[in-house]
């Protein structure tokens, strides 16, 4: 593949064909959806990961390649070496063709495709800052978040801020590497399997291994799954009155 | 706080100057040629309203949804859909004594300056 961008730098070499266009323009309405969202969190309305879980059950999206994928890399120590050498290989054992569009993926989708394996000290998060590459084949359909010049644009700027806005704080130590896509290399996050999860069965894991844990803008926790229903407690901060 | 208080008369100058500039989807969708029918930040805002109906005890789901549909039939009737949606939601917020008109107006300058720095 002569023109493959192996570096992932190559925004300028080549054109985002296929991909659709966005509004390059901040919107009042934009703007009033996020000071509004902003200042209902300050008020203990609800929180950030509130908010982040409640985008994730409107949305939709079931990225269950994406999870079974890591879940056997979680287990298979065979298979996460491949994943991580050659992941294209690694998607057709699990029944996924990357040569073959399968009516997600643009037709360059193909090209490159490398998984991001997280450390305990290192964590990676995607996104595409020039429109929406995104590794469809394996996550579907990418957020509306993913999409808005609001994503694009400040989780390469100030990723710590961006992260914490969907509620997730990491420590200090930990590096944040934010990984740029384009139309011919796309990425996927291998997240540490976390604490809790022994003996489970690759069916359990994948589902913990959420859309937003792939992503890189949540982590996998035992208990909080995709397809849970949404989350119902009491508030911690409740308002009352004026 | 009660649910059949009607607030629609109350005015809020900074939702009204939103409705002039008219930045909604469809005008900037074709200006852009976008074709997606919804706007980036709809799914957002329904994890908004599925928040504060299922989180907090601030504005109660009845109360938002009565307040959605007069303020969409009676106020906001130039805002096509979802805009109305956003701006009854902030109608609510603010004329219930949940959010300040003038903390929104001064978060909204501070919302659109970091995200225009981030354009730079």
């Amino acid at each position: 593949m002569a023109d493959t961008d192996r570096d992932g730098s190559g925004h300028g070499t080549h054109e985002h064909a296929g991909t659709a266009p966005v509004v390059e323009e901040v919107t009042d309405f934009e703007v009033l959806e996020i000071a509004l969202r902003e200042l209902a969190i300050e008020k203990g309305l609800f929180t950030a990961d509130d908010h982040r879980r409640y985008t994730e059950h409107v949305e939709q999206l079931e990225p269950a390649a994406g999870s079974r994928f890591v879940a056997r890399a979680w287990l298979d120590p065979d298979f996460k070496r491949l994943a991580l050498d050659d992941a294209i290989a690694a998607s057709r054992e699990m029944g996924i063709d990357w040569l073959h569009p399968t009516g997600f993926g643009t037709p360059s989708d193909f090209t490159a495709f490398e998984l991001l394996e997280d450390t305990p000290t290192v964590h990676h998060v995607i996104v595409c800052t020039l429109c929406s590459c995104y590794p469809r084949p394996m996550l579907g359909m990418s957020p509306e978040w993913y999409r808005t010049p609001n994503y694009r644009r400040r989780i390469v700027r100030w990723p710590r801020q961006v992260l914490a806005e969907f509620g997730l704080y990491l420590p200090e130590d930990v590096e944040v590497r934010v990984e740029d896509s384009n139309s011919k290399h796309r990425f996927m996050v291998l997240p540490v399997r976390p604490d809790g999860t022994e003996g489970w069965s690759e069916e359990q894991l994948a589902e913990i291994v959420t859309r937003d844990c792939l992503i890189g803008v949540a982590l996998p926790r035992p208990g909080v799954t995709s397809t849970a229903s949404r989350p119902v407690h009491p508030a911690i901060r409740p308002v009352h009155g004026d | 706080m009660t649910t059949d208080h009607d607030t629609s008369p109350t005015r809020v100058p900074t939702l009204e100057h939103i409705v002039e500039r008219g930045q909604t989807w469809e005008r900037m969708a074709a200006r852009y040629h976008v074709t997606h029918p919804a706007p980036p930040w709809k799914s957002s805002l329904d994890a908004m309203c599925d928040a504060l109906d299922e989180e907090g005890a601030a504005l109660p789901l009845l109360t938002r949804r009565d307040d959605e549909d007069r303020m969409s039939r009676e106020v906001y009737t130039a805002l096509p859909y979802p805009e109305n949606q956003l701006v009854a939601l902030a109608h609510s917020l603010v004329t219930r004594n949940v959010i300040d008109e003038e903390e929104l107006a001064r978060r909204m300058e501070a919302v659109r300056a970091r995200l225009d720095a981030a354009g730079a």
